[in-house]
């Protein structure tokens, strides 16, 4: 509670004086314009607005004002538009969504994940090993992430946990195909198409779903101090997820 | 910074620190900033991931105060003759590019230097050698391709994919495969620089939160990417400094090189800490 707390104020130091006036209720981050179109058609008074080379639109989606981040998909983007997002227009939370892939066995195309933690799983220790010896990742092991806290302080953490109010509002959440379950969402400039390797993440990370973006952008919310939550469509189509964030916004005060 | 090869001693290093503060000459030294809102201009933004990669940096500043912005440390005073904020970034992408976005809008810095501990990537460097970076690129990025289970894992066949970056002015999506060059005035007077505990060579950083101690990977990487040594940050804050149009530079000495079996040494950072107190002292005031 006294980190968390720690972090809140910390915050309130980051957003920088005059970048903006009063601060939105939700930042929601899609990787592309296909996993945002479902977003911004129901958005009323949108507002583009670039800032450097991340874009923005401000307005307002189920009577929240918002702001909508198009992440552009991979760790770098997303961190760098979050970090911008939450500097400039201070949400009260981040809202991470779109289409994954599944490390989870049991899940199948059109199920939802909505994110219980979020696993950046891009860190790795490889074992030392001699010229002609191979390179084998089943072996690799997990390098966490030292996320740093007010105090010059590295905080070590595998995962970054969903702010428990907004999972069970999104754990009501119904997929236009398939089953809603909770679950770890991991991200990495990845893609991971070996059975062995991806058995290994998960047995590492215990990551559900893989993506470019989210855990990274969770990442960066909890390193600034503001509470994130998100969801998946395992193989979704485009919009998929997109379509599920008025009906979240509805259920979420 | 490379590199936590030894991990949970690492880890149990930083739980028995006894009150995670800066070292207590530190505390002595630098001023903690009263007016957090006052604003500050900087000629140059000097990062470093680790405590041990700031120390002799913070310590070099005349007049040092110190400032908080958000879980980010920055230390502001003059080094020769630049004002310089020293940044603790912490390590990694999601921190270093946080820390670097503060730091860029905090205080407008005309020049970035991110400097740390790597490890080798080829046989001709060794413990304490300085890369100045003529280039920075992210190597972690990849896909690969369909395997099924039991058929294992091929890392030496996976693509790699370059960082992206939208254009600010005309909103163009460009790959930057070779990732980000250095800024050649800062090159130029790098490599006239003493290091005073080795030797110096312009070259090619990766960064990834990677520590790769598999020899044939470690080559995989060198005849890929053109790298001669690995580390987590420089070519994510290259990148960000590339889309604000920031000039930018990398220092990365040698703390482990496995192909001569040096394992990660971190008092290897205080080489490059002094090689950079030495090129700020070297470097022309900035324009």
């Amino acid at each position: 509670m006294i980190r968390r707390f720690l972090a809140a104020a910390a915050f309130l130091f980051l957003i920088p004086a005059g970048l903006h006036s009063a601060g939105v209720d939700v930042l929601l981050v899609g990787a592309d314009d296909e996993e945002l179109k479902p977003v911004l058609a129901q958005m009323s008074g949108a507002a583009e607005q670039r800032i450097v080379s991340w874009t923005f639109w401000s307005g307002t989606l189920a009577g929240h004002p918002v702001v909508v981040l198009r992440a552009e998909g991979d760790p770098l983007n997303a961190v760098a538009g979050t970090t911008l997002g939450l500097r400039h227009f201070s949400p009260r939370l981040v809202v991470v969504f779109g289409s994954a892939r599944a490390h989870d066995p049991a899940l199948a195309p059109g199920d939802l994940v909505v994110a219980r933690e979020f696993a950046a799983f891009d860190g790795m220790i490889s074992r030392v090993t001699p010229e002609d010896g191979g390179s084998d990742p089943t072996k690799w092991i997990a390098l966490p992430h030292l996320l740093m806290e007010p105090g010059e302080k590295p905080v070590p953490q595998m995962r970054f946990p969903a702010d428990n109010t907004a999972l069970a509002v999104a754990s009501r959440l119904h997929p236009a195909r398939g089953r809603t379950a909770a679950g770890v969402m991991g991200s990495a400039g990845q893609v991971n198409r070996e059975a062995d390797r991806i058995a290994r993440l998960r047995a590492l990370w215990g990551t559900s779903t893989e993506d470019a973006e989210s855990a990274h952008v969770a990442g960066c919310a909890r390193l600034l101090g503001v509470p994130v939550a998100g969801w998946c469509v395992v193989d979704g189509t485009a919009g998929e997820a997109g379509a599920l964030v008025v009906p979240f916004l509805k259920e979420w005060k | 910074m490379k590199r936590l090869l030894l991990l949970p001693l690492v880890l149990a290093a930083m739980a028995l620190r006894a009150d995670d503060e800066p070292s207590a000459w530190m505390r002595d030294k630098v001023e903690v900033a009263a007016a957090a809102d006052r604003p500050v201009t900087v000629d140059i933004l000097v990062q470093g991931a680790e405590q041990l990669e700031v120390d002799d940096l913070v310590a070099a500043l005349h007049q040092p105060q110190k400032r908080a912005v958000g879980p980010f440390s920055f230390w502001i005073g003059t080094i020769g003759p630049h004002r310089v904020a020293v940044s603790l970034t912490g390590e990694g992408l999601i921190n270093c590019t946080a820390a670097t976005i503060a730091g860029i809008e905090e205080f407008a810095p005309k020049l970035i230097v991110n400097q740390g501990t790597s490890g080798a990537q080829v046989r001709y460097l060794g413990l304490h050698d300085i890369i100045v970076g003529r280039r920075a690129l992210d190597y972690g990025n990849f896909t690969s391709l369909p395997r099924g289970p039991g058929e294992g894992s091929a890392p030496l066949t996976w693509q790699p994919v370059p960082q992206r970056l939208r254009d600010p002015a005309t909103g163009k999506w460009t790959a930057f495969p070779e990732g980000f060059a250095g800024d050649p005035i800062a090159l130029a007077v790098a490599m006239r620089t003493r290091n005073p505990m080795g030797r110096v060579f312009a070259g090619v950083i990766g960064s990834a939160h990677e520590v790769n101690l598999e020899l044939d990977r470690v080559g995989w990487s060198h005849r890929t990417f053109g790298m001669d040594v690995e580390e987590m940050e420089s070519g994510h804050v290259a990148a960000i400094a590339h889309a604000f149009g920031v000039r930018c530079i990398a220092f990365r000495v040698v703390s482990d090189a496995p192909y001569e079996h040096v394992p990660f040494f971190p008092l290897a950072a205080r080489a490059t800490a002094l090689f950079t107190v030495n090129f700020l002292e070297n470097l022309p005031p900035m324009r």
